[in-house]
């Protein structure tokens, strides 16, 4: 146990990267970029060496922690914070990932954003800051330096969404993306103080120990309010329905922010903080049939808007939320399962496949979806446009592009042996298990069997729009990126082909993404298949259903969009028309938040501003107005007759000379 | 020898009378001459008690008194010279602007 006691210096070492660019990025070449690219890969080198150490290490948390805050004891609780870190499997999980694809986006944005000029300096600063955020999170040992970091994050995807604040459209996504991400932060505080209000601490260690948990009564309405703030908190960061809309809009940003913000980081941790919650959640099986839903019904949600949509990042944006609402899917159904298995281990195994499945296509999600982003990026980065309706025709001048674009739209498609495929395979196989405990669960596994054909059709889409079909006007223009910028798309391919078998290696096949204890204290047997999943994945009759939807959506985006033999303009036309505008518009949800904001919340701020003017003010005001009415009656007084006031002095003396001999007598 | 009563109720009328001067005359020489003769109505109590007790104190007082009285009247007559001369009037029902 070395290096994972210098864990704490992960998130420390993009700091440095971002002070030494903040300080010489105007005298040194892109802006400071190379300090932070090399800051960020001393994380990342890091990151690797505390990951393996751990995994080769006895698999037990390992944790230190300092007080940071210390507030004494009031009414019997000891208002302690700590700062410090905690490294367990997901911890670890994510720390390879976050690291690994947080270093190839800082590389590709040398060569991405070459062409900004000054502005690059504030660009580099505000990426350093966001990794800090993601890996500080990641490795928080409580939930309130995660909070701190978590707000970071939030902050720091502003400022990025906001790059090109010049643009009206910009700033307006980047306040949009904030303020409705601010919602499930306050979700999170609320969270955070019933969670203390209950257990009188913030640890991980303590909260995640069953025997600590169970020693305190705690009143159930309590946790369950907890867990569903929790919960909340991931739906404002992870765009989960109904706070989804913000996602879409951040595509403003440049689109190396986009990967690394909206694909493989920032809307990860709302994912993160529902798998680090893990052992309070499934004590609340209410919390868990809500993400389950959510997630579903987000993850269908979203996948239709992508279908029609033609805007090359937007698709990928709504992707994004779809997998991510997979993910919670995923979490939840397993999390279902643990919750009312009580003691009976087949189930609990049961269960922890789902909460495998989430994780795992967390990781495998977080490295195809940066490949499809930082690829789109590199599609833009040559044709100067965002409209795939202005492209086409791509793959003869981008040969890499295309090549790595494919891998990841077949990985995100579920086609083995591509990552997607195995994640996915297992979310759907969670969905089916959570079936067998309450029918209910039919729908979620339904909706995602539709939803695995929609992903193939609409990334697949994208792809023959881009890159197949006639050579368009921008094609002629087009070039292959730099090597800075297909390096790690290189590196990010191979990843997205290759992460999905981690499921078959040894030691438990993927022993990083198993979740060891029941809510009763029951460790739970990790599913040590190896190669064994091979067979378990293609003996099994979903499998091959999930399969054939996603062929089929290949198959049906190649006939309308690269052969142009099936025709889709039914759907723009008559009574479908309808539909599609809907789609199109996005459900009206822009228009939602408009009237929720305007005609809600603006109305409250107009009910708030009378009360404050009105009532807090007309109090003060009142105060006055009695002061200053009384005395301009009482000071009438003084007349400015010298006699008048003799006289009364005279009079007054005369009474009090009359008291005095009435009271004390004549002596 | 006269009784005491009898200085006593000299004192309180000349007192009374040179109140009811302070409060009703118009004219402020008047007004500072009426204090003056409420002054000495004062003096004659101090000098009949300084007698009837035969503490030279009462005395004493009394002359300080007088002196007090005089500088008093030294003052009061050069306010009012200046009132004259600013406002040209001493009569006490126009002198009141210093008012809310």
């Amino acid at each position: 146990m070395t290096f994972i006691e210098y864990t704490w210096l992960i998130p420390l070492l993009p700091i440095v990267g971002l002070l030494l660019a903040a300080a010489f990025g105007k005298r040194t070449p892109e802006g400071g970029g190379y300090f932070v690219v090399a800051s960020v890969a001393a994380a990342c080198a890091l990151a690797l060496l505390v990951a393996y150490e751990f995994f080769t290490g006895d698999g037990a948390p390992v944790f230190a922690s300092q007080v940071w805050i210390d507030l004494g004891t009031i009414n019997g609780t000891q208002y302690q914070f700590e700062m410090g870190y905690y490294v367990d499997y997901l911890t670890a999980l994510l720390l390879i990932v976050v690291s690994i694809i947080c270093t190839l986006i800082v590389v590709y944005s040398l060569g991405y954003m070459h062409e900004e000029g000054e502005r690059k300096r504030r660009y580099y600063v505000e990426i350093a800051l966001f990794v800090t955020g993601m890996l500080g999170m990641v490795v928080a040992s409580n939930y309130l330096t995660a909070f701190v970091f978590w707000e970071i994050m939030g902050l720091c995807s502003y400022l990025l969404i906001g790059f090109w604040y010049y643009k009206p459209s910009a700033a307006r996504a980047a306040k949009k993306a904030f303020l409705t991400t601010r919602i499930g932060d306050i979700s999170f505080m609320l969270g955070i103080i019933a969670l203390f209000g209950a257990f009188g601490t913030l640890n991980y260690h303590q909260l995640f120990d069953p025997a600590f948990t169970e020693s305190f009564n705690v009143d159930y309405g309590l946790l369950l309010f907890a867990m569903l703030c929790f919960f909340g908190a991931a739906i404002g960061k992870s765009a989960q329905f109904p706070l989804h809309d913000w996602l879409p809009d951040a595509m403003e940003g440049p689109t190396t922010v986009s990967a690394l913000i909206h694909a493989a980081t920032m809307v990860n941790a709302g994912v993160y903080l529902v798998a680090r919650s893990y052992p309070l959640m499934v004590q609340t099986p209410e919390v868990m049939i809500v993400i389950a839903a959510i997630g579903g019904f987000t993850a269908f949600f979203a996948a239709t808007q992508a279908l029609n949509n033609f805007n090359i990042k937007r698709v990928l944006a709504y992707s994004t939320i779809s997998q991510l609402g997979l993910m919670f899917m995923a979490l939840g159904c397993g999390g279902y399962i643990i919750a009312t298995a009580g003691v009976d281990e087949h189930l609990l195994e049961v269960g922890n496949v789902g909460y495998m499945a989430g994780v795992f296509h967390l990781m495998n999600h977080a490295f195809f979806k940066g490949l499809l982003f930082l690829s789109a990026g590199a599609v833009i980065h040559a044709v100067h446009t965002e409209d795939m309706k202005k492209m086409g025709g791509l793959s003869k001048k981008l040969k890499i592009t295309s090549l790595v674009m494919l891998i990841g739209c077949l990985a995100i498609a579920g086609i083995p042996p591509f990552s997607g495929f195995w994640s996915k395979d297992l979310v759907l196989e969670s969905a089916l298990s959570a079936a067998g405990v309450n029918t209910w669960f039919w729908l979620l596994y339904i909706g995602g069997v539709v939803v695995t054909f929609m992903t193939a059709f609409y990334m697949f889409r994208l792809w023959f729009m881009t890159f197949k079909g006639e050579e368009s006007e921008a094609a002629h223009h087009a070039h292959e990126a730099p090597a800075v910028m297909w390096v790690p798309l290189a590196i990010l391919a191979v990843a997205a082909t290759i992460t999905g078998l981690f499921l078959l290696g040894p030691d438990g096949g993927l022993p990083a993404v198993i979740y060891t204890v029941s809510p009763e204290g029951i460790a739970i047997p990790g599913e040590t298949l190896g190669l064994g999943w091979i067979e378990r994945f293609f003996t099994a009759w979903p499998t091959y259903l999930s399969l054939a939807m996603a062929v089929g959506g290949i198959g049906v985006a190649y006939l309308a969009y690269s052969k142009k033999t099936l025709s889709l303009e039914f759907f723009v036309k008559g009574s479908s028309k309808k539909v599609y505008d809907v789609v199109q518009r996005r459900y009206y949800f822009p228009e939602f938040y408009d009237f929720v904001g305007e005609k809600g919340m603006y109305g409250l701020a107009r009910l708030v501003d009378w009360i404050d003017r009105r009532v807090v003010d007309g109090v003060v005001n009142a105060i006055a107005q009695v002061a200053v009415g009384t005395s301009g009656k009482v000071r009438r007084v003084q007349t400015g007759y010298t006699q008048t006031y003799a006289a009364v002095v005279v009079a007054a003396v005369s009474v009090i000379l009359v008291l005095l001999y009435i009271f004390t007598g004549a002596r | 020898m006269i009784p005491q009563e009898y200085f006593m109720v000299l004192g309180g009328v000349l007192f009374a009378i040179g109140a009811f001067g302070v409060l009703t005359r118009k004219n402020a020489i008047v007004v500072l001459m009426c204090i003056e003769i409420m002054l000495n109505a004062a003096n004659i109590n101090f000098v009949t008690f300084a007698v009837f007790s035969g503490n030279a104190t009462g005395q004493v007082f009394a002359l300080f008194s007088i002196a007090i009285a005089a500088a008093e009247v030294a003052v009061g007559l050069a306010i009012l010279l200046n009132l004259q001369r600013l406002q040209d009037t001493i009569e006490l029902q126009d002198l009141n602007t210093l008012r809310w």
